[in-house]
């Protein structure tokens, strides 16, 4: 008999899903697996700012920055220096994060809008500066190349499947471990800290320390994220990291529910839909050339606010509510 | 833990819906050639259509719409239609990879026509896999040299000259015409003004100054102060303008503003010097008189042109509203090469086909460029070539020094020669009959 | 020496442009606590408003009254019924700091579109209500023209008005004490909704102003404003968000160190240098130079 520890439990769910997207991997066509592809992707971004403004109460609008670091990152080590793509996201994993405790230690001192403000400035002007080197390819970029799948998994599996294997293993991993490291170690911290941070203080907790934990942390998992998105763009370029990429992870992250770490697939699935959705509303109603040029904008700006008015926590905590009265 | 198990359920129902929900919008018709019926030919572009990159280049899927709708209601290609779906990529790399994705996947489109921008369109090559479908990229609209590489993108054909092949064309130019004269460069600080750098560099010609602003950076106060420091190089210079045409707008206001239009000799790159832009954006047209531009097509407001005048008449009949200036010029221009590209291909259309019909005879193909088109079995670059020409005070591109003098070269090392180029006469009422 | 006169009267008139922008960010700061990323379409919205009065009129002025009454009743709608449901909602946590960040950008989105459907995707222009001429000094002509100057005197004029009004009048008490304390406010019988509404129009109205005084030394598009609110938020934050005075100082110091720093170093520095400041200044004073004590973190 298996006992059957919280932690145990949540691998084998995380094994189940995993099991299911590798099933359903086989049964959709390439448009899909890419699209699921930028659904991991997109979920690690949210997971990345769930665990920097959920838990520990910061707000980051450059986290466009830190997955360009990451992006670089990850493309330097695969094109440049010749290392295996896996080794490469995971050096884009530490690299960001360094990035993210020394950014964290500049700014810990920063709370609400003055961090915003920091956060901001840096989105718009660390793409400026990746222009500079001309180690990392201007415009153009530096290619990001994962390869093909190896030939063992036969002739039928095509690039798309090859990338929603790698992002979707690759997010259910980290958000494995993020999930553990809340629940076992540090979620109750940061809580205390989000929640109270003077109380916090009084109990022991150091409070600056663990906010630059954060930063470190997030970065980390945003910087993979942001490894995982030029993979599925084949290449690294200054301008695939624009303020709407951060943005759009905000966004998902309130679609998702800021303190749910479970429904970021949610978001990631939110984010990638509402524009195809836009699209495909816009194409049939159809209309004239400046109607159906401003409409998907109108429709995705739209659907996001209805999202943000009527469930601003995230439609997970409508469910979270209601087992807390059973919880307690 | 029931919390736990209730979210993920809940989590995971939703992952399964919308999954379904995106395999249900999506039917793949699989045909012998994607794209291609009995009675229809699509194609696709994604380029900018909002957002600032959409303000300068929004115009282009419209034009080509435009021309397509022309051909189809005099008959189309073959029999067939072309229906051309436009998708907006923002500028964006990521959109333009999704976005051509979903043209390929979704779209079932034949080929690609008029791709617009670098950044976006060297990664939606790659991410739409258009080399291992062999889908035709046709005429991309940037003049970033390295679509050329075959190896690296061996079904695209570009259609602009290149970046630096207008820089070395100028170097000659300002050489030969404005000797003995001190040259400034302000140029956008990417591909495109490094590409430009680069070019003067193969051209010798030596620069007094150089600036690269970030893209957006060049404020009516960063003009001002860029001209102030500019005014101080002794002589009148010839300032060379490398940048998009709201650029080249600002910096022309602020000499004005300073008084400072007579000091030097404006030379505006072809991006920037579209002069219906620049008199709509608050240029002078006192200010806007003897600018220097650089151009390979005919002047957009040149109704005795016959390419410029048929094209205008198709803009106001079938792209209502739309003013007609470089920009639809260049739209219409494309999808006229991309009419007779599907001719040459034959009726039994395929990718392959098209692709080998323009190496073998697109550089005959009827178009309003004034220079050479360069296709062939081992080129993919399309016009090759500039002519230089002075604005007059009601915006009118008129030939340097009163006779139209063209030259060729290519992106490298090449030299630099006098063409006496004639491009071919347009094809009656601009509809392609070639074969 | 040109050089120098010139780089510090471009910075004078950039910083007055970025102050525009952060005073309108700061009253919607002080009123609701908010950082309105919608300014920027609710600006260029108005503006459009204007242009469009220009183009019958052909008054300048009769434009930007139109544009500054229509940015107040825009401010308010968008107070009344979009930004109050939505705080009726959320209520504590990090989610009040972010809900209104990401409503706020989809109302941009919204705005933009329409903006787009209305007036269509391309540049247009509005003329300056005066010479655009540099003033002659001594015999040369200097950056600094009429227009600048009308520029620098709204700035300061409305910086004044706004000041006197929130500080020595019953509104003004009633809007900084519906920000500082909703709950002690209401018990004071002030109507918090209301007054928080008030502040959103006279934000909205401060928008209309800004967009109709800078557009003219640059171009009328949907997104013409987008990057003017970046630089106007880094601005109002060096100032501290509070003080309507401090954000005339904030858009000054970043307007004085991106132009020399463009001037005199690199032209490549223009977005780096907001960065730059904007950590200098947080790492001596985190609250921003006239923040509240509030401002601060634990």
């Amino acid at each position: 008999m298996i006992k059957t520890t919280p932690t145990k439990k949540r691998l084998l769910l995380f094994i189940f899903f995993g099991w299911i997207l590798l099933i359903l991997g086989d049964r959709v066509g390439d448009l899909e697996l890419y699209q699921g592809s930028f659904v991991a992707t997109y979920a690690l971004a949210i997971t990345s700012i769930i665990l920097l403004t959920g838990y520990s109460g910061q707000l980051s609008l450059g986290h466009s920055a830190l997955m360009a670091v990451g992006a670089y990152t990850g493309a330097l080590s695969i094109f440049n220096a010749g290392l295996h793509p896996v080794i490469g996201l995971i050096i884009s994993v530490f690299v960001a994060g360094i990035f993210g405790l020394i950014l964290g230690l500049v700014v810990a001192r920063l709370s609400g809008p003055y961090l915003a403000g920091t956060t901001l400035a840096l989105a718009i002007s660390l793409p400026t500066l990746a222009n500079q080197f001309p180690i990392l390819g201007g415009e153009e970029g530096i290619v990001f190349d994962v390869g093909v799948a190896s030939a063992r998994f036969g002739d039928e599996f095509s690039q798309y499947k090859w990338f929603f294997w790698i992002s979707a293993l690759a997010a259910l991993i980290m958000v494995w471990l993020v999930a553990n490291l809340l629940s076992v170690r540090y979620g109750r911290t940061f809580k205390a800290m989000r929640d109270n941070p003077v109380a916090a203080q009084l109990s022991g907790i150091n409070v600056g320390q663990l906010k630059v934990m954060a930063f470190a942390l997030s970065s980390g998992v945003a910087g993979l994220s942001g490894g995982l998105l030029v993979m599925l763009i084949s290449g690294v370029s200054p301008s695939a990291f624009p303020l709407s990429l951060s943005f759009a992870v905000l966004t998902g992250a309130v679609v998702t529910g800021l303190y749910n770490l479970k429904g970021v697939i949610l978001g990631g699935l939110v984010l990638v839909a509402i524009p195809e959705i836009a699209d495909s509303l816009v194409s049939r109603i159809g209309g004239s050339e400046g109607f159906t040029t401003t409409l998907p904008g109108f429709l995705v700006s739209a659907l996001l606010i209805l999202a943000v008015v009527f469930t601003p926590n995230g439609p997970g905590h409508l469910l979270k509510r209601h087992h807390h009265k059973k919880k307690v | 833990m029931i919390r736990n198990k209730s979210m993920k359920r809940a989590s995971l129902a939703s992952a399964v819906i919308a999954a379904g929900a995106l395999v249900l919008s999506t039917l793949p018709a699989q045909a012998a050639t994607p794209g291609v019926s009995a009675t229809e030919i699509k194609l696709g572009i994604s380029s900018p259509l909002t957002g600032s990159a959409g303000v300068a280049y929004g115009k282009v899927p419209g034009a080509m719409k435009a021309y397509f709708n022309y051909i189809n209601a005099n008959g189309g290609v073959n029999g067939r239609k072309i229906t051309l779906i436009s998708r907006d990529d923002k500028y964006l790399p990521t959109l333009a990879a999704t976005q051509t994705t979903n043209l390929i996947l979704k779209d079932n489109v034949f080929a690609l026509v008029g791709a617009l921008g670098t950044a976006t369109h060297s990664k939606a090559y790659k991410a739409a896999a258009l080399a291992k479908n062999n889908v035709p990229d046709l005429f991309v609209n940037t003049g970033f040299s390295g679509f050329g590489d075959t190896t690296k993108y061996p079904t695209t054909f570009t259609v602009l000259p290149s970046y630096a092949m207008e820089a070395k064309i100028m170097s000659k130019f300002i050489k030969e015409k404005f000797t003995g004269q001190a040259v400034a460069l302000i140029a956008q600080d990417d591909e495109f003004g490094i590409d430009g750098v680069n070019g003067f560099k193969a051209g010798a010609l030596t620069l007094a100054s150089t600036t690269l602003y970030p893209q957006s950076s060049l404020t009516d106060a960063r003009a001002k102060a860029l001209l102030t420091g500019l005014s101080a190089i002794p002589g009148k210079p010839v300032l060379v303008m490398f940048g998009t045409t709201d650029v080249t707008a600002g910096i022309l206001k602020a000499a004005e503003s300073l008084d400072l239009v007579s000091k030097f000799t404006w030379i505006a790159g072809s991006v920037g010097g579209d002069a219906n832009t620049l008199l709509a954006l608050g240029v002078k047209a006192t200010t806007l008189n003897g600018v220097v531009a650089a151009s390979f097509f005919p002047d957009a407001k040149d109704k005795s042109d016959e390419y410029v005048s048929q094209f205008m008449t198709i803009n106001e009949k079938y792209n209502k509203g739309v003013t007609f200036d470089n920009v639809v010029l260049q739209g219409m221009n494309s999808a006229m090469l991309t009419v007779q590209a599907l001719r040459a291909a034959g009726k039994n259309l395929t990718r392959a086909g098209l692709i080998s019909a323009i190496e073998s005879k697109g550089a005959k193909f009827a178009g309003a460029g004034l220079v050479p088109l360069n296709y062939s079995a081992t080129s993919r670059i399309g016009y090759n070539g500039y002519w230089f020409g002075q604005l007059n005070a009601s915006g009118e591109l008129k030939p340097y020094g009163g006779t139209l003098a063209i030259f060729t070269t290519d992106s490298g090392a090449g030299a630099i020669e006098a063409s006496t180029y004639k491009r071919p006469t347009m094809p009656k009422n601009g509809i392609p009959t070639n074969s | 020496m040109t050089q120098f006169i010139t780089a510090v009267l471009t910075s004078l008139s950039s910083g007055a442009i970025y102050a525009l922008m952060a005073l309108a960010l700061v009253l919607v700061w002080r009123s609701t606590r908010v950082i309105n990323f919608a300014q920027a379409g609710q600006a260029v919205l108005t503006t459009y408003i204007g242009y469009t009065v220009i183009q019958r009129t052909g008054s300048y002025w009769l434009a930007l009254l139109v544009a500054v009454v229509s940015g107040a009743i825009i401010g308010a709608v968008i107070d009344r019924f979009f930004m109050r449901p939505i705080f009726k909602r959320i209520k504590s946590g990090p989610i009040v700091m972010i809900a209104p960040v990401v409503a706020t950008l989809g109302l941009l989105g919204i705005i933009q579109a329409v903006i787009g459907f209305i007036w269509g995707l391309t540049n247009q222009s509005i003329q300056a209500p005066v010479s655009t001429d540099g003033f002659k000094v001594m015999g040369t002509v200097i950056a600094f023209s009429r227009y600048n100057l009308l520029v620098l005197i709204f700035v300061a004029v409305a910086m004044l008005l706004l000041t006197i009004l929130f500080q020595k009048t019953d509104i003004g008490l009633a809007l900084r004490a519906s920000a500082y304390s909703p709950e002690i406010a209401k018990l004071s019988g002030i109507k918090v909704d209301s007054v928080r509404t008030l502040g959103w129009a006279i934000a909205g109205a401060s928008g209309g102003l800004a967009g109709m005084l800078y557009i003219p030394g640059y171009f009328l598009f949907p997104n013409a404003m987008d990057l003017l609110l970046v630089f106007g938020f880094v601005a109002a934050v060096i100032g501290g968000l509070e003080s309507l005075f401090g954000a005339v100082v904030g858009a000054m110091i970043l307007g004085f160190a991106i132009n020399f720093a463009t001037t005199y170093i690199s032209a490549k520095l223009f977005f780096p240098t907001a960065f730059i400041v904007l950590v200098a200044v947080l790492l001596l004073k985190p609250g921003g130079l006239f923040g509240s004590k509030k401002g601060r973190s634990a």
